[in-house]
């Protein structure tokens, strides 16, 4: 045990901790100093320790034996994976078998996977959970800028501003250290926070330090086709910026003339006077109008819709008509939720991209990446689907019939997730790598126990792009294995005619290699120069290159450096309210978990302080219904139901009900929210969709979500 | 495959965004569309030509975006339409077509009286307009700069919007309708009361009961006075006539098609003798009536577009024209009122907040569990979030009233003092510390705000509550038994501070 400069396991902030052994003997993490985190963390980082030495790690291979699990030796389970994984796939072709990764993965993991699955399987199914939270930001970022980097800009750099306009993110709960970032807004009374509740972060508006929008859930788009109205109409917009580094403003100006202010309160249900207040704030703050700066971010809130690429782009086109990207103190940006859901989607987790941020159909990019792979660009396999259809597709007669699941726990995280059970349960072979027993887990033929992120080397991209190091503080449970080494030997049983190396740094050199010459460039990023103390941005060609903190100073990575504007259309939610489903559902993240739980679940302090499921619904909602304390209630949508407990609160709009996504059993949201998709993105509309609310007699409320055990 | 030809006759906002909706729903790529458009200008949002006359709009803020892969023809007025060769006529081109709609919206209504009894519209005397294309509108900005008195015949939306938007361009204005009181056709006589009192505050006058009996003509040709009815003469060197609309039916008429009030569909919106004409928006009389608004002409697009596409096979669902919210867009003048007044309620439930001083009157209709009406003067912010909830059953308050102050009761949580303070208030967020944990902490010895912090984790995640903290830090010490140099402080209202057993 050795103290560690590391990152918290979370979320993309990556808060820098240090882990140092206490008087106990166990290890124990405390912040550290760091740009992101301004030297704070919140409890979830505090206590993110107690997992490694939790009685709930798996710390042996686990094999279905009809009902339940048996402890298995590594060499028997890796044995019968590669044998059926043959089998099928010999029975079937390539494509019978399918992955799924995870945004929590680190870059060499990521890349790794992409590696093992195009070359080792030969499969085209491979996507990962980052399709559910980044991928219509991703979509527009490329569509505007060509290039997509969640922050093109140091998240510090925020502090300088004069205003922030933050859609659909709630970053008091998510990533509470990052709120420091809104103090220079909020001293100059430009922050606005658009979410349909008066969450911990809209609440940060209060006292003039800002104005907080609580529109019509799914609304956010025609909101900024307001916005952006209000800023051409009132001669706000920065002509000059638009005429020299953008094209497409025309289409784009059209297309919002039909988007006048009193229609866009009939829609959203934000008067006109305020409409008209946050544009001139914005605008006020912007650079040509003398402003400090300003700047658009969005999260998933704003981008989990079926038009969520096109709700970006909105705010995309809004930013650029102020002049803001590539501007000092200014700028767009999408706040990364997945600890590597920056790293993740760059190195050929997604299934029609190699890494570097390359695309698989391009000839070029498969060259180069089959190049430092040592194959035939020929033998690997064309674009696959994005997850949703991916899920669609397993166990049918067409699908996969076997899939591999890294670092992610669909069963509570997938829209639809009932039918997403279904699909897992419809496979020949499901096998799950994990150091806890997931609710995804426990469906598994095979699981096979992992290491953690105090355990292993490697390196995450965090929200702003910038790589930083992740470090080994303590040895790994004997008997458990890091995913780079489980892929090795499953390489080598399956007849791997590609190098599979374990050592994390060796990998990252490899990475650096592939990435080399693409949008996400990696090249001149080493071990060693992050080791030194370097601050490095991507892209970084080689060795010498400093690194880039900002992006677009001069020009956009677009053929002819300028952004790319692009009229889009509202569409409105797929499922959207009606006399039989009236109200609507949104969901998101409490402060003390974490995605599916599956993690922070299993810490004592973080499931103490919220240990199941709730539903915040208005008091005028609560008395229509005959709701009047803390009692449970059930909502359903044509998909499915859970049942939680009620939380009356005025901080949520009396026409919606809001869950958070983290739990399971009954209290799983996920069994309720739409799968239907974006079409661009691919990305499911998780924050709207139409339910019944009703009272729950049937007197059982799911406390005991947190802890399925399986053995 | 042989696509289908459609042609459009008019591109104003029903026929454009019926273009661009048959368009989207194409997926097949099965037609052709053809659009029309008599005037010269690319299509644009007649809606804010009154936006324009208050010049709080640019032209350039008109335009709207035209859908790709359409034909559009502008300047090109549709004289003949040969219903048995199946073709249109326009500037000179003849337009075959398998399914043509008539698009052609209204055109402003012209009192027949002394002054105005030219031959038509262009005929009208200098200074005199209607609003109803971009060409009006530019004509009534020019005019407006040396104007000094205009008057407004006409008081419904258009009237009230042209007559805001000239004041804020600095001329008097007067408005004349023949009502009793504005917007006679969206409100009860008390809100129109009130709405002609804001007005009056921005230095508009409402003559009401009164019709236009005659215009006055100096000898340039240029209108100089206005005559009502009742013998009153009102000076003007601007009149604009916002006195309605009427179907623009002449092109139908002479192609031997249905004719009324407007050209006369069925539900289907298929004109009653050709089932391969249709008609839609301003121009068409539906069985429930003529639209007048741009949202149902919309939906009529929209409906007529997906019955196209999907084949006539299926039931026609009539387009709904009532319920369709007005929305005064004036500077200065907030005013949205939709479904059902208190004067035909019925036995639905009426409240009404009359706050007259202010020019604020707010009406809300609600049967059942549905809002069926409102009315929202002066409550901009009331009238967005009405307007929301209209025709949404299940998801009102139980007590209407609330609908008319809904943020009422509703108080922002305050931290309020350290004393007062509950001691399960949470003061950190980030890591969940109450402020009974930091006096627990602080009776342990945690005696300062870095021994705190390292205790609770208190200020340890975004800082927020720093502040807080250290109120709470200089109260506990001023409040500490332990420390001589200051009183205790009781606590007998507060939960905050157990009885602690040091040591214990």
């Amino acid at each position: 045990m050795t103290v560690a400069e590391t990152h918290c396991p979370y979320c993309a902030l990556q808060c820098a901790m240090r882990l140092a052994p206490e008087a106990s003997g166990r290890l124990a993490a405390s912040p550290r100093e760091f740009p992101t985190n301004g030297g704070g963390m919140c409890q979830k980082g505090w206590t993110s320790a107690e997992l490694l030495d939790s009685p709930e790690r798996i710390t042996v291979p686990l094999r279905r034996d009809g009902g339940r699990f048996v402890e298995v030796g590594w060499d028997e389970a890796l044995d019968e994976i590669a044998v059926r994984v043959r089998a099928l796939q010999e029975a079937e072709g390539a494509d019978a078998v399918a992955v799924f990764g995870g945004g929590g993965l680190t870059n060499e993991k990521a890349y790794a996977l992409g590696k093992f699955t195009r070359t080792v399987l030969g499969t085209r199914y491979i996507d990962y959970n980052g399709r559910f939270c980044m991928s219509s930001a991703a979509a527009a970022g490329n569509r505007a800028f060509g290039l997509d980097r969640g922050l093109p800009f140091p998240l510090t750099d925020l502090g300088d501003a004069e205003a922030v306009l933050l859609l659909g993110s709630n970053i008091a709960d998510t990533m509470p250290p990052a709120v420091q970032h809104l103090g220079g807004a909020r001293d100059r009374g430009g922050l606005v926070v658009v979410d349909p509740r008066r969450s911990a972060t809209a609440a940060l508006c209060d006292d003039g330090a800002g104005i907080h929008l609580a529109p019509v859930p799914g609304t956010d788009l025609v909101l900024l086709l307001g916005l952006t109205h209000v800023v051409l109409a009132e001669r706000l917009a920065d002509v000059d910026y638009l005429a020299a580094r953008t094209q497409g403003f025309e289409d784009v100006r059209r297309s919002v003339a039909a988007w006048w202010p009193e229609r866009v309160a009939s829609v959203t249900g934000i008067d006109e006077a305020t409409l008209r207040r946050v544009a001139r704030r914005l605008a006020a703050a912007a650079p040509h109008r003398g402003g400090r700066g300003a700047y658009v971010l969005t999260g998933r809130g704003a981008e989990q819709h079926r038009d969520g690429t096109d709700t970006v782009t909105a705010a995309i086109n809004l930013a650029l008509c102020l002049g803001l990207p590539g501007r000092d103190r200014s700028g767009y940006g999408c706040l990364t939720g997945q600890g590597n859901g920056q790293g993740g989607r760059e190195h050929g987790q997604k299934s029609d991209q190699l890494p570097g941020y390359r695309m698989l159909a391009d000839p070029a990019a498969r060259e180069h990446v089959a190049g430092v792979w040592g194959v035939d660009p020929a033998s690997l396999p064309e674009p696959g689907v994005p997850a949703v259809e991916l899920l669609r597709r397993l166990g049918t007669p067409e699908g996969p019939k076997a899939l591999f699941v890294h670092g992610s726990n669909l069963v509570v995280s997938a829209p639809d997730a009932r039918a997403v059970t279904d699909r897992l349960r419809a496979l020949d072979l499901l096998v799950v790598c994990d150091f806890v027993a997931s609710e995804t887990a426990a469906l598994a033929d095979f699981v096979l126990p992992t290491t953690q992120w105090a355990e292993e080397e490697g390196t995450m991209t965090s929200l702003e792009g910038r790589v930083i190091r992740r470090r080994a503080a303590v040895a790994a449970p004997a008997g458990v294995r890091s995913e780079l080494e489980i892929m090795a030997a499953l390489g080598a049983r399956l007849g791997a005619r590609v190098a599979l190396p374990t050592d994390p740094r060796e990998v990252f050199d490899e990475l650096r290699r592939a990435s080399a010459g693409g949008k996400a460039d990696y090249a001149g990023i080493s071990y060693d120069r992050l080791d030194a103390g370097e601050a490095l941005y991507w892209p970084c060609p080689d060795d010498t290159h400093p690194g880039t903190p900002r992006m677009f100073t001069d020009s956009f990575a677009t053929p002819d450096g300028r952004a790319r504007m692009v009229a889009v259309t509202p569409v409105g939610p797929e499922d959207d309210v009606r006399d039989d489903a009236p109200v609507y559902l949104v969901t998101g993240r409490v402060l003390q978990h974490y995605q599916s739980g599956a993690q922070t679940r299993r810490v004592d302090r973080l499931n103490s302080s919220m240990p199941a499921a709730y539903v915040e619904l208005h008091p005028y909602l609560a008395a229509r219904l005959g709701i009047e304390g803390v009692e449970s209630v059930r909502i359903t949508s044509s998909r499915g139901s859970m049942v939680a407990q009620a939380r009356i609160s005025a901080d949520i709009r009396p026409d919606t009900v809001f869950a958070p996504f983290h739990f399971s059993g009954l209290g799983r949201v996920n069994s309720v929210t739409n799968a239907a998709t974006d079409p661009i993105s691919g990305m499911p509309e998780f924050k709207v969709c139409a339910v019944v609310v009703e009272a729950d007699d049937t007197g059982v409320i799911d406390t005991a979500t947190a802890r399925e055990v399986v053995a | 495959m042989t696509r289908q030809r459609v042609v459009v006759v008019g591109a104003g906002m029903v026929g454009v965004r019926f273009a661009e909706e048959l368009i989207k729903d194409d997926r097949d790529g099965r037609f052709e569309v053809v659009v029309l458009g008599e005037e010269e200008y690319e299509p644009y949002n007649r809606i804010l030509l009154t936006e324009l006359v208050a010049g709080r709009a640019d032209l350039s803020g008109l335009s709207l975006l035209c859908p790709s892969g359409i034909t559009l023809r502008r300047g090109a007025p549709v004289s003949a339409i040969d219903r048995d060769a199946r073709t249109v006529t326009a500037g000179g081109e003849t337009w075959p077509y398998d399914h043509l709609v008539l698009a052609t919206g209204a055109r402003a209504r012209v009192p027949r009286v002394p002054g105005l009894d030219g031959p038509a519209v262009e005929g009208l005397p200098g200074g005199v307009f209607v609003l109803r294309s971009v060409d009006d509108a530019r004509g009534i900005t020019a005019a407006a700069l040396n104007a000094r008195r205009a008057v407004v015949i006409g008081g419904g939306p258009l009237g009230v919007e042209a007559a805001c938007g000239m004041r804020l361009r600095g001329v008097d204005v007067d408005v004349v309708s023949f009502a009793g009181h504005l917007l006679d056709r969206d409100l009860d006589p008390e809100p129109g009361r009130l709405l002609a009192d804001a007005v009056a505050d921005l230095g508009i006058g409402f003559h009401g009961e009164a019709a236009l009996a005659s215009v006055g003509v100096d000898e340039h040709g240029h209108v100089d006075a206005v005559v009502l009815d009742d013998g009153r003469t009102l000076a003007a060197d601007l009149l604009v006539l916002a006195c309605g609309a009427v179907p623009e039916t002449a092109l139908a008429a002479a192609a031997g098609l249905e004719t009324a009030h407007g050209i006369v569909v069925g539900d289907d919106l298929a004109t009653t003798r050709d089932p391969r004409v249709h008609a839609i928006g301003d121009c068409a009389q539906t069985p429930s009536g003529t639209a007048g608004l741009v949202a149902p002409g919309w939906d009529q697009a929209r409906s007529l577009a997906r019955r196209l596409v999907d084949g006539v096979a299926s039931e026609a669902v009539p387009v709904q024209l009532d319920g369709a919210a007005m929305r005064l867009k004036a500077a200065g003048v907030s005013l949205v009122a939709m479904g059902r007044k208190a004067s035909n309620a019925g036995d639905a439930r009426v409240l009404t907040l009359n706050d007259a001083s202010a020019r604020r009157y707010v009406e809300v209709v609600v049967e059942g569990d549905e809002l069926v009406g409102m009315t929202c003067l002066g409550s901009a912010d009331l009238a967005a979030s009405l307007s929301v909830q209209f025709g949404r059953r299940g998801v009102l308050p139980l007590d209407p009233l609330a609908l008319l102050a809904p943020t009422a009761g509703a108080a922002p949580a305050s931290a309020g003092s350290p004393t007062t303070m509950p001691g399960s208030t949470t003061v950190c967020r980030c890591n969940g510390v109450t402020k009974r944990d930091l006096v627990h902490a602080w009776d342990c010895g945690a005696t300062s705000l870095d021994a705190l912090a390292a205790d609770t984790r208190a200020t340890t995640g975004c800082g927020g509550c720093r502040s807080l903290v250290c109120g709470i830090v200089d109260w506990l010490q001023a409040s500490d038994p332990d420390d001589p140099g200051t009183e205790p402080t009781s606590h007998a209202t507060s939960d905050a501070r157990e009885p602690v057993v040091k040591g214990a």
